[in-house]
């Protein structure tokens, strides 16, 4: 399987990485992509459940931190989970970090298999993984202010369950 | 010495912490930690931090090293 992981600041370019994913191999035959967006907005959640009665808080910009040198290491590592669970012939996890505005793309997973079962669950257990186990961290700014997002139990629920189907 | 790193909602609570320590275990140097910071101590002591050295997830109890790099880290949120 060839892997292409990077974290950078500079954007990223989605016909370009879909480009490379296609050509990979002439036995690809499904190739699924996932981008993530600043929205303009976020909504407070605790850790625990998500409150739903809270009102949604526009933000002027949003800024990732990360660990370098350990967030690629666990990269890695979540790509050959996946890799083990699924027969993939290419993936693509591009972060970035840094400060961003609305608008601005964060994330991509791809992902290139033979047919469109695999590439659609590994690039939604790929997106999964990444969201609870890489070393990310966002922040809001909102009138010249910086506040730290908290953790999404939705999230940690949407990770437990690949362990769960893993069982079953 | 060992180096301290704190990452996200750690890093504003740890603005005067010295950047190295003696200790023998990331338990030990929470411990040293709480007692000169308090607001820094409480949140180390969340269930939810969780603790590397040079770069992998490790128990609290884990023997530390001259050099050692020992990050607290808060629940992740990129993606």
């Amino acid at each position: 399987m060839t892997s292409r992981i990077r974290i950078q600041q500079q954007d990223f370019d989605l016909a370009e990485e879909y480009e490379l994913l296609r050509q990979t191999d002439s036995a690809v035959g499904a190739v699924v992509t996932f981008s993530g967006l600043v929205r303009d907005f976020e909504v407070e959640a605790d850790v625990g459940v998500e409150d739903v009665t809270c009102a949604k808080k526009s933000i002027d910009s949003l800024s990732l931190q990360h660990y370098p040198g350990m967030t690629e290491k666990l990269l890695e590592a979540i790509v050959e989970q996946a890799n083990t669970r699924w027969n993939l012939i290419a993936t693509t996890v591009i972060h970035r970090v840094g400060d961003l505005a609305p608008r601005e793309q964060i994330v991509l997973v791809g992902v290139a298999s033979q047919h469109r079962a695999e590439a659609f669950e590994a690039a939604q257990f790929l997106m999964d993984y990444l969201k609870t186990q890489a070393t990310f961290w966002k922040s809001i700014r909102r009138d010249n202010q910086q506040q730290w997002i908290h953790s999404k139990a939705s999230d940690k629920q949407a990770a437990e369950r690949w362990s769960r189907s893993k069982d079953e | 010495m060992i180096n301290l790193l704190f990452f996200g909602r750690l890093g504003d609570f740890a603005k005067a912490v010295p950047s190295t320590l003696e200790a023998s275990t990331p338990a030990e140097a929470r411990e040293l930690l709480a007692a000169d910071f308090p607001d820094l101590g409480r949140e180390l002591y969340e269930p939810q931090v969780l603790v590397s050295v040079n770069k992998m997830i490790v128990p609290w109890d884990q023997p530390l090293f001259e050099g050692s790099e020992v990050a607290f880290l808060p629940p992740v949120t990129g993606g």
